[in-house]
């Protein structure tokens, strides 16, 4: 059990730049998940965790001891890989004992500890098989058992689940979830599915081109992103961004709308020449008269999902999606009316991408 | 739509293998009776076949010492391959600075003839002290260029993952290639094997030049000695001939699946 420190942690190919300055606390027993992009350097990150690539600069700490200079077989560390990483010429117990081996552990307490990892994913029967016996979903089970066995300071999953087909990925999720109620170890668990993420983290650290966007839970990063990139990458579907002109007491300018906004919401851009605003999907409401509409348009396409349906419009050259009740619009062509509670607008620098 | 009936294609390709077999079988036929192989016209069954050839070679020459010699050597330089080519495969799979000029160096290496080395590897050996021994007879087979890169090959072939995972898991790094790589390298293995005992086995120029006394010499050079002394005795060398070649071909027999898939293994793995 242990918390982990990144500060200022770097990294570099040659001369290329991947990560650049990640500072980052992990208390013991949380669960962090890293998501992004693919190629934002998620996976870079938590090799260095492990230990599997050097870091360039900066320092990483596992329990308050500082690991830079030590072998991952020092770290104390177990990893679940992408493609599994099973060893191909043992047998699934073979996998499981495999490192337990190495580190001195009685023969007899080896069996005892393989056995309890086996009933916990329940994949006991299976300990005989080969790795290619097995199917996509069990040699996911048997990379987790061979990670708990070690009852490690640290676990790290690198996009455990991407490998699986839809179904099975939920499935194992919610497997994970549950795991996790009965191992309480430290976890860092790397992503590229804000879903999964959502899901299952504790804390999501929200990474972007080798730097950290925003770190929070759940949660927060879903009701106040700290950055137009956030905005964009949770939520499916993502937060609708509009460019803004600002008038005078509170009125903002959409294409060729203009809206009055409460003061409190606006005084936030008072002055600001470039604004976004923000808003989620299903945060805009059917407009039902009183105050003048957010937005009007005609819908685009329309996309039934049975307990609401997508409707895309095009405001002004921006295409806007709301996730509305089932019924309200049926084809594209349809006039669309939509408002919003002014407490449900995101605004952003459109310079910077800063959240307002 | 029809297919071409396959059995004509079957039908020349036994032809041609019973062509390729017609040799051996007058080798062994030979040796079994002691005729004269210019008579006319000549027998193809054998005629009164008998085992006295054999039990001339093993009593009439040193027959044993020739054998055990050659085992020995070939030993040597089987087990020098397969320690110094997994170490030297395992290196080239990792980047290190001059990484391209040494592989350079090996493949351009590879095309100088051993004849043109000669001189120098004796020197060597003699520098040494072991000329006329069997680690000297072995010492130029200690390690093969194009069996180095066959190693490089089937290691390059195991996934990043699971060097990773072994590392994670906690092995060192010569632990990572006796545990994890050699196992998944059988084909390899099997090619490093066949090869290296063909060459060693079959060895004719070096150990000439490095043997020095009678006792020393390897089956090739015993079965040059046996032509020079021995006159009219086709039967015997030909089951001299046999009985250098059949340790050889069990060997192949036995390991022939393996070897294929090494030879063609980075063709298709990439
Ligand atoms: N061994 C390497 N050599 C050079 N560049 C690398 C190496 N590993 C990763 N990269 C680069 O680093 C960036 C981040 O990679 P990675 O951490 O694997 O991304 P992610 O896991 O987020 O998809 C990518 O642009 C990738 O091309
Ligand atoms: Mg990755």
């Amino acid at each position: 059990m242990a918390g982990i420190r990144l500060s200022g942690v770097r990294k570099s190919f040659g001369d290329v730049a991947v990560v650049h300055g990640v500072d980052l606390d992990i208390t013991d027993r949380e669960f962090v998940v890293f998501v992004g992009p693919s190629g934002c350097g998620k996976s870079t990150l938590l090799r260095m965790i492990a230990g599997l690539e050097d870091i360039t600069g900066g320092e990483i700490a596992i329990d308050g001891r500082v690991v830079n200079e030590l072998d991952p077989k020092d770290r104390d560390v177990a990893m679940v890989f992408q493609d599994y990483a099973l060893y191909p010429h043992m047998t699934v117990f073979e996998n499981m004992a495999f490192s337990l081996r190495y580190r001195g552990v009685a023969r007899a307490e080896i069996r005892q500890r393989v056995e309890q990892a086996a009933r916990v994913l329940d994949i006991g029967h299976l300990s005989q098989r080969m790795p290619r016996q097995l199917s996509g979903g069990q040699r996911q089970r048997v990379a987790m058992g061979r990670a708990i066995v070690r009852d490690p300071k640290v676990f790290l999953f690198d996009e455990p689940l991407s490998n699986l087909d839809a179904k099975l990925r939920v499935q194992m999720r919610t497997e994970i979830k549950l795991l996790r109620e009965r191992v309480a170890t430290t976890t860092i668990y790397v992503t590229h599915d804000q879903t999964e993420a959502m899901t299952l983290a504790d804390r999501i650290v929200i990474l972007n081109h080798g730097r950290i966007e925003q770190i929070g839970t759940p949660e927060e990063v879903y009701e106040t992103p700290a950055t137009v990139f956030v905005a964009g990458f949770i939520g499916t579907p993502p937060m609708n961004l509009l460019p803004v002109k600002l008038g005078g007491s509170g009125q903002i300018t959409l294409g060729d709308r203009t809206i009055t906004l409460p003061e409190s919401r606006t005084r936030v851009i008072a002055g600001m020449p470039d604004v976004l605003l923000g808003i989620r999907p299903e945060h805009l409401i059917w407009h039902t008269g009183g105050e003048p509409p957010l937005l009007s348009g005609h819908a685009v396409v329309v996309e039934p999902l049975g307990s609401d349906t997508l409707v895309s419009l095009d405001i002004a050259g921006t295409p806007v999606i709301a996730r509305l009740p089932p019924r309200l619009v049926r084809k594209a062509g349809e006039a669309v009316l939509l408002a919003a509670d002014p407490e449900n607008l995101h605004f952003f620098d459109r310079t910077t991408g800063r959240r307002l | 739509m029809r297919r071409a009936p396959t059995w004509p294609r079957h039908a020349i390709m036994l032809a041609v293998c019973l062509l390729m077999l017609v040799p051996f079988y007058w080798v062994i036929k030979t040796s079994l009776t002691g005729e004269n192989i210019y008579a006319w016209p000549p027998s193809i069954i054998p005629v009164n076949p008998h085992l006295f050839n054999y039990v001339d070679v093993w009593y009439l020459i040193p027959f044993p010492r020739y054998l055990l010699n050659s085992v020995i050597v070939t030993i040597m330089a089987i087990s020098g391959n397969l320690l110094f080519n997994t170490a030297a495969g395992y290196a080239l799979t990792k980047q290190f600075p001059g990484k391209r000029w040494i592989v350079l160096l090996l493949l351009s290496c590879m095309l100088i003839p051993f004849q043109a080395t000669i001189i120098p590897a004796y020197l060597i050996t003699s520098w040494l002290g072991v000329l006329n021994s069997w680690l000297g007879i072995a010492l130029p087979m200690l390690s093969t260029i194009i069996c180095i890169f066959i190693f490089k090959a089937s290691f390059e072939a195991v996934p990043r993952s699971l060097i990773d995972a072994a590392r994670v898991d906690g092995l060192s790094e010569w632990r990572i290639v006796v545990r994890i790589l050699l196992p998944l390298s059988k084909p390899a293995i099997a090619t490093n094997v066949i090869l290296n005992f063909i060459w060693s086995w079959n060895a004719f120029l070096w150990p000439l030049i490095v043997v020095r006394s009678p006792d020393m010499q390897t089956l090739p050079l015993g079965l040059a000695r046996f032509l020079s002394v021995m006159e009219d005795t086709t039967g015997a060398l030909f089951a001299f001939v046999v009985m250098v070649l059949v340790p050889g071909l069990t060997i192949f027999l036995m390991a022939q699946k393996e070897f294929i898939r090494g030879l063609t293994s980075g063709a298709t793995k990439g």
